[in-house]
């Protein structure tokens, strides 16, 4: 809604121009309606522009869990660790060749020791990452039971590899060498998790909100995705799509199972204090066609390397769609390059891919800014892999990188939830949650211990719910600025709700949502920084397709 | 089921693509003279050289010591120079069904039912849509009934069939390849992908997966009629004539499932739409599960796949294969019921038409048509889609010249065209 007839400092003539013939009408009426002018507050760390890209599918394990050592083999790209890179806590010698999952006879034919996925078999199978059974597979702190409960949920398409206990697969340099060579030259963190436990949505809600309780349902087929959360209202334990999203009805192939979202996220304090922000996921804009033809919420991409075709636009995967304050239903398309970010262009801050690079190449940068790739490039196994992933994050980096704002950008790289993919640390729970079916981590009906450990509410205030178990899966974290920390392995615990605090603390004065969103108890990810170093951390270009350095870089950008 | 009917035509409009729609005007004006006056640009499949792991799938591909018996690797019955497939004197039919061509099986989409534009990401079991008017069209996958989903899943079919390499267990075949092959995959993906025997046959399959993904001779696109889209080569008037009747809705109609126009991002035609379709063809007589007379194949139905064996209106399905490389075969359809391409062409022209030249005659004299199907699931018989659906007695959908004239066409379908 137009809530205020504050332009953003960033928009050009003509983009005023066009906001301003915008205005005209209901605009004027909804300002009259009194708000307090919000203050514009200079952020409180020298971050003026934060991009998070939010990936999809992967535990630390799985794509850090050697590093820094890649085995290089004949035919990939090689990858050497620099002197006195940090150690991580990762897959020691002890976990690849004598692992508890190995010893476990309740994974039957499955019981696996950690073995290593080459680059040729980037495109996998894909793991199962339901809220229960990735408890299930932590085992009572065991972490041993992933073949049994996260084994293979999808094949993926014809060239993907798949494997006995292929739940116990990671990668190594050779194939996530981009992120690898990230991690060299920024900071990361080998102990960040999802907020709670269970897959996309529960992961993308807790990013923006800290928050999953409080859910209306709106369509399902059963009740496999939810909890009772004690106090007379649900919380969503899985996935389900946004109701009113045009792609979400069944036509579109998505759902049999449609929410929506109560309480507050991020995007409402960020109109509130007037901070341009945007969600720019990759098929969004239904009105582009892409090469193949497709259009609307059917327009798809194969992969070259899976032969895997899927949608570019997962409804699912767009959490500000559950809300209704911040949801743009219809996909509307913002009415200029120069409003985007802000509250008056029409499509309420929900935006395609393409619309940020138009934004960003027009010098309107938005100040918080999330990136979701078309889904074949989100690193989901199954109907994305690493190497179609990684032209992604390489292309987004290298653009950035040689713009002028780079000097106050900040990217985070983090992920919605772990696939399922085996991880071998397991997080005491700092949330509990006692559904007598759904809970299972400590024991049946039990994730952490009643009365001891804090149980947060939901956005109604009824009391403590059920439903939101965590910390949940470890997940890879990186921040690659000039101002972070070089070669820098941070061992802070922070979770997904932790980006929500660095934003709340860096523009909006240290507001949190309340309600019980996670942001007040998730970890600092300021241990990634180093604010005092004057931000000259070098940038660093890489190969699209290899992920290894390059003094000059594409300028190619994902679609 | 036709695979275009009117019921279907809004999802098809969806996905139709401007230069399949236009497909007849292309042909009309190009039925004159063979010249192609609207030469496109194809986007072949990147040529580079083989991934070590390929390589190791190549080595894999023609040794015999993959089968149990030590007679028969991959290439015994994809033959390389027929195109991956069979030749007469191959075992073409010891699976219990013609051996299809490996070519051009890289573009093969997941199996599915209805539109398929997205997952559940939760499991890959068929999702078969709510029952409506329509009967939803599967679509995609491998084998002729489409059960296998990865190439390396495919592979491990006629490894471990009886009929086929017979292996015995996974212990048996890792045991056999660990001598040769155990150092160079243990060097690419680790030893502890050699010593467990399900993973080891699982690395060994995906290297066989990679030499079919990566070989361009599994997918060349070069044929005539390749050359001829791209204005390349000039088709003779048989062969243009062959290809207008093959365009023609009311006479071929062939390209209504085997798509031959090139996609809309410049992809060369598969001739196919992955769709699946029962045609009836007659029961092959040769095969040695038909001495049982209760004995059928029903695709989709089973009994190879088993996922959709209770849904009826499937029974009898098979997926359209490409027609790609179509006369360098020996045995035709999914059961081998033809031999010639004449055959298979005279099948469409007289199944409606001319029955008695098709089917055989039961004891009480009556045509045996649709005779490899049971009685109850003839109903599921495309009768409908040209060049079906004529009545018997009615004047056949193509004269003896127009099959002439397919056949020539077919033939400008065949790899490795120099001109």
């Amino acid at each position: 809604m137009l809530s205020t007839t504050r332009i953003p400092r960033t928009a050009s003539l003509l983009g005023l121009a066009m906001v301003t013939a915008a205005f005209t009408g209901a605009g004027l009426h909804s300002s009259a309606r009194s708000k307090p002018t919000p203050v514009l507050r200079a952020p409180a760390t020298p971050i003026q522009h934060l991009v998070v890209i939010f990936g999809e599918n992967i535990s630390f394990d799985h794509y850090f869990g050697t590093y820094p050592k890649a085995l290089n083999p004949q035919g990939e790209p090689t990858f050497t660790a620099a002197a006195g890179t940090p150690k991580v806590d990762g897959l020691t010698t002890a976990l690849l060749t004598h692992n508890p999952t190995r010893a476990n006879t309740l994974n039957g034919r499955n019981a696996s020791n950690p073995f290593r996925i080459a680059r040729s078999q980037a495109a996998t199978s894909s793991q199962s990452h339901n809220y229960t059974l990735e408890q299930l597979a932590y085992n009572h702190g065991r972490a041993d039971l992933f073949p049994k409960y996260t084994g293979n949920a999808m094949t993926g398409g014809i060239g993907a590899f798949g494997a006995p206990a292929i739940v116990m697969g990671y990668f190594d340099g050779n194939t996530t060498t981009a992120l690898w060579n990230y991690a060299q030259h920024f900071a990361m963190s080998d102990n960040s998790y999802s907020d709670q436990y269970g897959p996309s949505t529960p992961g993308a809600l807790n990013l923006i909100a800290g928050q999953t309780n409080g859910i209306t349902i709106v369509k399902q087929l059963d009740s496999t995705f939810y909890v009772h959360d004690g106090q007379g209202g649900f919380t969503l334990t899985n996935d389900a799509a946004p109701a009113g999203d045009v792609c979400s009805d069944s036509s579109a192939g998505e759902s049999t199972y449609e929410i929506t979202s109560s309480g507050k996220n991020i995007g409402d304090l960020l109109n509130s204090a007037d901070v341009s922000w945007g969600w720019f996921e990759g098929g969004f804009d239904l009105t582009r066609p892409n090469s193949t033809g497709g259009k609307g919420c059917f327009r798809t991409t194969t992969s070259p390397l899976s032969a895997y075709s899927q949608a570019d636009y997962i409804p699912h995967h767009e959490p500000f769609q559950y809300y209704a304050s911040t949801a743009n239903p219809r996909h509307l398309r913002p009415s200029s390059v120069a409003g985007i970010g802000s509250s008056h262009d029409g499509a309420n801050h929900q935006y395609d891919l393409h619309d940020f690079f138009d934004a960003v190449s027009a010098g309107n940068f938005p100040t918080v800014s999330y990136l979701k790739a078309s889904a074949f490039q989100d690193g989901h196994s199954g109907y994305s892999d690493p190497l179609d992933e990684q032209t992604f994050i390489v292309q987004v980096m290298n653009f950035l990188e040689q713009r002028p704002e780079w000097s106050s950008t900040a990217v985070v790289i983090m992920y919605d939830d772990s696939d399922g993919w085996y991880d071998h640390r397991v997080a005491t729970p700092t949330n509990g949650s006692f559904d007598a079916r759904a809970d299972q981590l400590d024991k049946l009906g039990a994730c952490g211990v009643k009365g001891r450990t804090p149980q947060l509410d939901g956005p109604a205030g009824r009391g403590p719910v059920n439903g939101r178990c965590g910390p949940g899966t470890r997940q890879p974290f990186l921040v690659v600025s000039p101002w972070s920390k070089v070669n820098y392995v941070d061992h802070t615990l922070i979770t997904q709700s932790s980006v929500l605090r660095f934003i709340e603390d860096n523009w909006l004065g240290g507001q949190r949502l309340g309600g019980g969103s996670f942001d007040a108890t998730s970890g600092s990810i300021n241990g990634l920084f180093d604010f005092a170093a004057g931000g000259h951390v070098p940038a660093l270009f890489l190969d699209d397709t290899l992920g290894t350095r390059v003094s000059t870089p594409s300028s190619r950008l994902p679609q | 089921m036709p695979c275009r009917t009117a019921a279907q035509i809004a999802a098809a409009l969806m996905l139709c693509i401007a230069a399949a729609c236009s497909r007849q005007d292309a042909a009309a004006a190009n039925v004159v003279d063979g010249v192609n006056r609207h030469p496109v640009h194809l986007v072949r499949p990147r040529v580079a050289p083989l991934s070590p792991v390929a390589q190791l799938g190549r080595a894999l591909f023609f040794d015999r010591s993959l089968s149990a018996s030590g007679q028969s690797s991959c290439a015994s019955c994809h033959v390389p120079n027929r195109a991956y497939a069979a030749t007469s004197d191959s075992a073409m039919l010891t699976g219990g069904r013609a051996a299809p061509s490996l070519r051009y099986v890289d573009r093969t989409p997941r199996f599915h039912i209805g539109p398929d534009v997205g997952v559940s990401d939760e499991s890959d079991s068929v999702i078969v849509p709510a029952t409506s008017a329509v009967v939803a069209t599967p679509h995609g996958g491998l084998f002729w009934d489409g059960r296998a989903g990865t190439l390396q899943n495919q592979a491990m079919g006629p490894l471990f069939n009886p009929a086929e390499m017979a292996n015995a267990t996974d212990d048996a075949l890792a045991a056999r390849l660990r001598q040769r092959y155990g150092a160079p995959f243990a060097a690419l993906f680790g030893a502890e992908t050699v010593a467990p025997a399900d993973r080891f046959v699982a690395e060994v399959t995906f290297a066989i997966a990679r030499y079919q993904l990566e070989d361009s001779s599994f997918h060349p696109y070069d044929s005539k009629y390749d050359a001829y889209l791209e204005g390349r080569a000039t088709l003779t008037t048989s062969e243009a004539r062959g290809l207008a009747v093959f365009d023609d809705s009311t006479k071929g109609n062939c390209a209504a499932c085997h798509l031959d126009r090139p996609t809309a991002d410049g992809r060369p035609p598969v001739l196919t739409d992955y769709e699946y379709e029962a045609v009836g063809v007659p029961r092959n007589p040769a095969l040695a599960a038909n001495r049982d007379a209760q004995h059928f194949d029903l695709g989709l139905c089973g009994p190879l796949r088993t996922d959709l064996a209770s849904h009826e209106p499937y029974c009898g399905m098979f997926r359209t294969p490409s027609l790609r490389n179509v006369a360098l075969r020996s045995s035709f359809f999914h059961n081998g019921a033809f031999r010639t391409l004449d055959e298979a062409v005279a099948f469409y022209v007289f199944r409606d038409t001319r029955p008695e030249q098709v089917y055989p005659r039961s004891a009480s004299g009556a045509i045996a048509q649709f005779n490899d199907l049971p009685a109850s699931d003839r109903r599921n018989v495309d009768v409908t889609t040209a060049p079906f659906g004529r009545k018997r007695g009615d004047e056949p959908p193509m004269t003896p010249r127009e099959m002439q004239d397919v056949v020539a066409f077919l033939k400008t379908l065949t790899d490795g065209y120099r001109n």
